[in-house]
């Protein structure tokens, strides 16, 4: 694997350039016909939506769309505030508690733990590397044949369920107590070969030299950890956690395969997204509800990027 | 712990420490100020719940006898005579609606290509395939072509969110969307295309005729009628010391029978239960209700008129569910929960370590079930070992209403393509394809002549288990309650039973928690109302 | 749950504490030894097992005929390729796999392109409105493709493009991510090359093409495959606008691979081994782009 981490292609100060003899409309034409083709799809299909959207979010619809009717921007309001987005939004925000973290800590400790100088490292790094491949489809899938709680493969072994009764009664995608847990496993599993790759090339470009002086000065493994593999990761960890967030926030495909947004009666797993896009989410055949949880979704994000991006600004300030 | 990054060569509050803090924070300022009120009702000037529906329901009984869901023919002005007084039911006239140009076939050239959506899937849809192959090898005018959609969810989706020139020309909707697509303007009624073509419906069931009418329109043809049955493992009974013969049929001999299977330790639990909106979330109780003789909604289960409250929270749903709820905590009964595809429960039952002796489950799962034990995947489970009875419920005669789905005819196609749906359609619902189709998977056929006709002649001669679900749905007596409720948003409906059931089975208060469940479900109707 | 909001508070100090020492310590000065060594290799053995496990339960049951994949899930006494055979020819697996490569590669094609086209304007063109456009570019960045796609189905619907390849790829064809990434790379070229090229009488879109993208060639290159990746994988928006088997990708074919042959675990295993195997081949070929492709995000930051 190359050790690329994070290219920093960000503009330095004084790099701003001005190709110097152009008057500032000859280049005009030029551009907005360099312009047109991403301007046109971005318009269309990411601008316009959203717009539209905005508008549909006050309205509600029957079932096939063809009688809407305008109840104000309030209606934002009622939805935001109604139980079923209420509880949408805390089993995301639990979601993304779960999977972020503890992909995030997977990821650092094994790439950690197979960054040594061992024999068969190739293979374990293989290894964790490999539910890259997996498809949230392919992974989802494993995941259900693995939980099911009557034939499936970890309630029938039998240290194991003992161990964890739940597995089999009711099983884990079926506990209410259980069912996210039990998504957010599939997920961080999924995620961790990407994580992991992330993180290893990000250990692969610290200097040695700098593992090395500290160890010099008497700092031990656990402190080395802590005091240069850590700040030297930054980005990439910043990068992973960014990643990780957004993809907490659209989960969409593991829920739809694994517990239809269910366990009842809490929709345990019924995710933002689900509940606008799943099939037995209770606005599913209101298109103005769908469209206003959608534009939620959008500025609950849009506040998370603020403080992502602040992360950003400071490190393309003060950073490497 | 490697949770914190910290960000470059500075000592300020790392961001991802700050993304998890706001992610924390996003969970409590949602709990805090969450309005208590159903997405459903969003947008609702008036806050307060739907108010009381002007026609409120009858009592409880319906009186027997009363024959109030005539065969399905056209409308001719009648009104049907009924014991409960108001309202009259609301007829629609025929001719408002699009037509069914059904001798457009022969005036086409070529072959005519109809698009079929489906949402069948395991034995269903081989059993489906034959047929349709058999239909298209069969003739050169009409050349229909499946599309699985993987569920009546899915389907109802596809086709709500497509547009009419995106939709397929045929598609197979489950019983409860019945008003809804009514209401649509994007379907032909199959009456009109029964009365175009002078198409002879009197071998049909006539329940299976009233159950997709509303309003004196029959809206679409019946195909796979199923309803719920008992699935037992005969094995158990024996070995616990019960008749393999005599299933339960009341609630009361469900008890019974699970306490003796638990006790001698014969099976982990009696009986497997979920609580999905298909299963026993929604359609069971709607059954059980109808079993009962209990309305389900206003306004005649919906059927006199645009139903307006839901009455599932009365007495007999009180004691429905407490019955459920005591099967659970007394460790008779053990649920499988949303049971999506409905597989689980079946699955439960070969649980190595814990299984359940019984389970409810759609007839049509009996094509499948034997053909999965027939091929040994299970050890020491035969197809013989299933045992099929009626659902037990709250009466002392068997009797459900017709679920499963029917074939609806989409409208705006060139008038070929319509003929060529109804062509295919009959041939779906003629007396030997319902015949093998019924034999394949344990759907009830939907008509009297197909039982002359091998092969279902001979299953159900030999094969008693089929002839289960075609016995129970002729059990019930006619009156209001014989077919199943109809409600606008019953698909919505069903998932907020659901969402009542789960909490009851967790452990809920029996009464406030189907109050809770009816104020939510009579809110979506109204909004529902509101808006057709 | 499993955070502990807490260790901000013990975060060690800085790197920059420890003065760099040109001192040099031994080679491989922190490799293990003894029991370390051993406890090392047990743990990375176990970590594998546990990663392995749901890949293994797979690959069991894709092997199992169906008498015998619902008995001993995790041993495996029977051995059939039938399994994979009906897979593929039942569950239409190469079709969508077809349609999933036919999407991916004008998808990845397309955005490549129009992200060199618009990063190039945005890097080395000047023109009024350059800060406006750019701001616009940059804000569709923080829209989450969920919150379109309602009305996204809606345009594809009227376009006529409901089950086509159009429907599947063309609202993925740009990104501002692509005009992003690639308008940073572009800005790092020396400014003396593009003089000098402007002095030789070479045009912009000249430079373009035979100076400026082999340059960036290995940024192009990540792109192409970040965007694949991306591609490939899209789960919800199929489902969405695919509604006959025939254009399923992937994904929505596995869906309903999954969906109607719930009595078959093992053809459903056999399926999402088909489906996976692709993807893991090219990850293989391009393993270099692919830390590249996976990191090219970060310059988001």
């Amino acid at each position: 694997m190359t050790a690329v981490a994070v290219e920093s292609h960000a503009p330095r100060p004084g790099d701003v350039r001005r190709p110097r003899r152009s008057p500032r409309w000859a280049e005009f034409p030029l551009a907005m016909g360099m312009l047109a083709p991403s301007a046109v799809i971005l318009g269309v299909f990411i601008l316009y939506p959203l717009g539209r959207a905005v508008w549909l979010g006050q309205q509600r619809c029957n079932t096939f769309g063809d009688v809407c009717r305008s109840n104000g921007f309030d209606q934002y309001v009622d939805l935001f505030r109604s139980v079923e987005f209420q509880n949408a939004l805390v089993v995301t925000a639990k979601f993304a508690l779960l999977t972020v973290p503890l992909g995030l800590a997977l990821g650092v400790g094994l790439a950690v733990l197979a960054d040594k100088y061992l024999r068969g490292l190739g293979v374990f790094r293989a290894i964790f590397s490999s539910t890259v491949a997996t498809s949230v489809a392919v992974a989802s899938l494993m995941w259900l044949f693995l939980l099911q709680p009557s034939v499936g493969a970890l309630a029938n072994v039998d240290f194991f369920n003992a161990l964890f009764p739940s597995v089999k009664d009711p099983g884990w995608l079926q506990d209410p107590g259980t069912a996210l847990t039990a998504v957010a496993m599939s997920s961080v599993w999924a995620n961790l070969g990407f994580t992991f790759i992330l993180v290893t090339a990000g250990l692969q470009s610290i200097p040695k030299d700098l593992h090395e002086a500290a160890a010099v000065d008497g700092a031990g493994g656990v402190r080395r950890f802590w005091s240069v593999t850590v700040p030297m990761l930054g980005p990439t960890l910043l990068f992973v956690l960014i990643v990780l967030t957004t993809r907490a926030f659209q989960t969409y495909g593991e829920i739809d395969l694994l517990t239809d947004g269910g366990p009842k009666p809490q929709d345990s797993t019924t995710t933002i997204t689900y509940f606008v896009y799943g099939q037995n989410s209770p606005i599913r055949s209101d298109p103005g509800l769908q469209a206003g949880s959608a534009v939620l979704l959008f500025v609950i994000l849009l506040a998370l990027s603020a403080l992502q991006l602040r992360g950003i600004g400071r490190r393309i300030h003060y950073g490497d | 712990m490697t949770k914190r990054p910290t960000v470059g060569a500075n000592s300020r509050r790392a961001p991802g420490a700050s993304v998890l803090a706001a992610l924390a924070a996003l969970a409590l300022v949602a709990a805090a100020c969450g309005g208590g009120e159903s997405a459903l009702r969003a947008g609702e000037d008036d806050p307060a719940p739907a108010t009381a529906a002007p026609q409120t329901d009858p009592p409880d009984t319906a009186a027997p006898g009363t024959d109030a869901s005539p065969p399905a023919t056209t409308a001719d002005g009648s009104v049907p005579a009924t014991t409960q007084a108001a309202p009259v039911t609301t007829l629609a006239p025929l001719a408002q609606f699009p037509d069914c140009p059904t001798d457009a076939l022969d005036a086409a050239d070529g072959p005519v290509d109809v698009l079929f959506w489906h949402g069948m899937t395991n034995e269903l849809e081989s059993e489906l395939i034959a047929l349709t192959d058999a239909y298209n090898a069969g003739q050169d005018s009409v050349r229909v072509e499946l599309q699985n959609q993987t569920s009546y969810g899915s389907t109802i989706d596809k086709f709500i969110n497509a547009s009419q020139s995106s939709r397929p020309d045929l598609v197979q909707l489950p019983e409860y969307t019945l008003q809804q697509f009514a209401e649509s303007g994007t379907v032909v009624p199959v009456a009109a295309c029964v009365e175009a073509s002078g198409h002879d419906t009197s071998q049909f069931l006539p329940r299976t005729l009233s159950a997709y009418t509303y309003e004196g329109i029959q809206w679409s043809m019946p195909f796979n009628v199923s309803d719920p049955v008992l699935y037992y493992n005969r094995k158990v009974f024996v070995a616990a010391g019960l008749d393999p013969d005599d299933p339960p049929v009341t609630l009361e001999e469900l008890r019974a029978v699970s306490q003796q299977i638990v006790d001698s330790g014969a099976a982990a639990f009696g009986i497997v239960i979920d609580s999905g909106p298909d299963s026993g979330g929604g359609w069971f109780i709607e059954q059980w209700f109808g079993r009962a003789g209990a309305p389900y909604a206003d306004n005649g289960n919906g059927r006199l008129g645009p139903a307006t409250e839901v009455l599932f929270d009365s007495a007999t749903g009180v004691e429905l569910l407490t019955f459920v709820q005591e099967m659970i905590d007394d460790g008779l009964a053990v649920s499988v929960g949303d049971n999506p595809d409905g597989s689980q429960s079946l699955l439960k039952m070969v649980d190595p370590d814990t299984p359940g002796a019984m389970t409810i489950g759609t007839s049509a799962a009996l094509g499948t079930v034997i053909q999965v034990l027939g091929s040994g995947t299970f050890a020491g489970l035969t197809p013989e070992d299933i045992g099929v009875g009626p659902m037990p419920g709250p009466s002392d005669v068997p009797g459900a209403q017709v679920g499963g789905a029917s074939l609806w005819i989409v409208a705006d196609k060139d008038a070929a393509v319509t003929a060529g749906a109804w062509d295919y359609v009959t041939h779906l619902t003629s007396a030997q394809s319902q015949s093998s189709w019924a034999a394949g998977t344990g759907y009830v056929p939907v008509r009297v002549d197909a039982l002359d006709l091998d092969p279902i002649k001979t299953t159900y001669a030999d094969d008693p288990r089929f002839r289960v679900p075609y016995d129970q749905l002729q059990a019930r007596a006619d009156d209001i309650t014989a077919n199943a409720p109809v409600l606008g948003p019953q698909r919505e409906v069903r998932v907020i039973t659901a969402r009542a059931v789960a909490a009851i089975i967790g452990g809920a208060d029996v009464q406030s928690t189907l109050s809770a469940a009816v104020a939510d479900a009579n809110a979506a109707i109204a909004a529902y109302n509101s808006l057709n | 749950m499993a955070t502990e909001p807490s260790t901000a508070a013990r975060r060690p100090k800085q790197a920059n504490a420890h003065a760099l020492s040109p001192a040099r310590a031994r080679r491989h000065f922190d490799q293990p030894v003894g029991w370390r060594l051993a406890a090392r290799y047990a743990l990375l053995v176990a970590i594998s097992a546990i990663v392995l496990f749901p890949v293994y339960t797979t690959v069991v049951a894709a092997f199992k005929p169906g008498d015998k994949v619902f008995r001993n899930p995790l041993v495996p006494d029977a051995f059939t390729l039938d399994v994979f055979s009906s897979a593929w020819s039942s569950g239409n697996l190469a079709q969508y796999l077809l349609n999933s490569l036919i999407v991916a590669v004008v998808v990845t094609t397309a955005q490549v392109v129009t992200s060199v086209l618009s990063g190039y304007a945005f890097a080395l063109l000047d023109f009024p409105g350059k800060n406006v456009c750019f701001a616009l570019f940059v804000a569709t960045l923080l829209v989450p493709l969920e919150a379109t796609l309602v009305v996204n189905f809606d345009t594809i619907d009227s376009l006529g493009w409901i089950n086509t390849y159009q429907g599947l790829a063309v609202p993925f064809l740009a990104t501002a991510f692509g005009t992003f990434l690639v308008r940073q790379v572009f800005m790092t070229l020396p400014r003396d090359l593009r003089d000098a090229a402007a002095i030789d009488g070479v045009g912009h879109l000249g430079f373009l093409r035979h100076v400026a993208v082999p340059l960036v060639r290995p940024t192009l290159g990540a792109l192409a495959l970040f965007s694949f990746l991306s591609s490939w994988n899209q789960y919800l928006w199929p489902n969405l606008v695919i509604n006959e088997d025939d254009r399923n990708t992937v994904q929505s074919g596995l869906r309903l691979l999954s969906k109607s042959n719930l009595d078959e675990p093992n053809l459903v295993m056999a399926g999402t081994v088909i489906a996976a195997i692709p993807i893991a081949v090219v990850l293989i070929v391009f393993q270099r782009q692919l830390v590249r492709g996976l990191t090219a995000g970060a310059v988001k930051g």
